[in-house]
């Protein structure tokens, strides 16, 4: 038996449903890209849609929790309402607090090579004032003081042919990685002596360089081929 | 006689004064040493500069010619740059703590760690809590120093350690007296326990 009022209720109770089942499954994908970007040594692609979209839901959950604190429902369910968007939001956080961090740690490799491609147009604006900010705070503290052809923050004098005072990210350190498709075995070493089986759902430890030539192979294989590189 | 000098002796025990601090801790920007490590630069190039002009007025071939000067010059030129290596790496990891400092206590530095800086490093790090601040703006004003832990409970029970007085907590004003508890949001509470003006009751 249902009132007047709850059958002008429903709809909005079926529309906040729809709207949490889709903050779950970007929940997810922010999850995993939270993720990578906490496991990878290096900067990885920007998720700006998912980003955008996140920020959005937040927002309307947001609205979502006052309403429903005005309207004085269960302040049981609305706590339940607001742990999911604080868990949302810690994630979200989490994830460009990793990034900027990530780009302070190697300002200038990141400048200088493709990395840069994978920066949100804010990062870049970050990342610009950092190496500002760090090439500014070189020169007057050490650099201005030194003598000509050794003042550069790049090179360690003018005899240099490269850039070599430039920090970069160590990409043998080792990643905990699951595998989502299986790609068959795969030799470690020449002789084929030992080789790991990569099945889907699989938990694999190796260098992180390793496991970026893996996906590529992954790439060029079909699974039902036991895909050797 | 002259003792021997030991070239880069001096960059080490900078270098050596950084890795004995504790992991993420600043001792007392060391002025002395790390002037006397410039200074030391300086005389290593004027040193290297007098050998060249040497072997030019004997009308040797400086780039090509391999003798006892040659080598001298060498190892000038390689004692400034051991020292230069070590003067950025004493400026660059004083710089990295005072970035992991910036997310943690915002735009104002404790009086205690201020005193352990050099001038140069105060506008370092006034410049780099002025450049989160902008990348939060851009972002729709999104604070990146909060939320450092996993959310457990949405809202802790905590005790004022200072006397904060009457400050807008969300919505409304809450007196923030010395010793008082009170009930609030993780996010709101978590700045004022990083700056050790709070402490979370467990319990």
């Amino acid at each position: 038996m249902t009132t007047a009022s709850e059958d002008e209720s429903a709809p909005s109770r079926i529309d906040e449903e729809d709207e949490s089942l889709k903050l779950e499954s970007d929940v997810e994908l922010l999850k995993r890209a939270w993720q990578n970007e906490k496991g990878a040594p290096e900067i990885l692609e920007y998720q700006s849609a998912l980003v955008r979209r996140t920020s959005q839901q937040i927002h309307l959950m947001e609205d979502l929790i006052e309403e429903l604190t005005k309207r004085g429902d269960d302040p049981l369910i609305v706590s339940i309402y607001q742990m999911d968007l604080d868990r949302t939001q810690f994630l979200l956080r989490s994830y460009l607090r990793i990034r900027l961090q990530k780009i302070e740690a190697a300002m200038l490799h990141v400048a200088k090579t493709d990395l840069w491609n994978r920066l949100s147009r804010q990062e870049h604006n970050f990342a610009q004032r950092c190496i500002e900010d760090m090439g500014s705070h070189m020169d007057e503290s050490v650099l201005s003081k030194l003598p000509s052809g050794y003042q550069s923050n790049l090179k360690q004098s003018n005899a240099s042919d490269e850039d070599d005072m430039v920090p970069e990210p160590n990409l043998n350190t080792f990643v905990f990685c699951k595998r989502q498709n299986s790609i068959g075995a795969i030799p470690l070493d020449d002789s084929g002596d030992e080789i790991v089986d990569l099945v889907a759902g699989t938990h694999v430890c190796f260098s992180y360089i390793f496991g970026l030539l893996l996906h590529v192979c992954a790439l060029f294989s079909k699974p039902e081929d036991g895909g050797h590189c | 006689m002259e003792q021997a000098e030991m070239y880069g002796r001096r960059g080490c025990q900078l270098v050596k004064e950084l890795a004995s601090a504790e992991p993420g801790q600043l001792t007392r920007f060391n002025d002395d040493l790390f002037n006397q490590v410039i200074k030391e630069c300086n005389v290593h190039y004027s040193q290297f500069y007098e050998l060249t002009r040497k072997m030019q007025e004997e009308g040797l071939d400086v780039q090509f010619t391999r003798n006892a000067d040659h080598f001298g010059m060498l190892i000038h030129h390689l004692s400034l740059l051991r020292n230069k290596r070590c003067l950025m790496a004493y400026m660059y990891k004083r710089a990295d703590i005072l970035r992991s400092l910036s997310w943690k206590v915002g735009r104002v530095l404790p009086p205690e760690i201020e005193g352990k800086l050099s001038d140069i490093e105060k506008h370092y790090f006034k410049n780099h809590a002025s450049a989160l601040q902008c990348y939060m703006r851009e972002m729709d004003c999104l604070d990146l120093t909060v939320d450092m832990v996993p959310p457990k409970d949405p809202y802790i029970k905590v005790r004022v350690l200072e006397d904060i007085g009457v400050t807008a907590i969300g919505d409304k004003d809450t007196n923030l007296a010395c010793h008082s508890i009170h009930f609030l949001k993780c996010t709101e509470a978590e700045p004022y326990i990083m700056q050790g003006m709070m402490e979370e009751l467990v319990g």
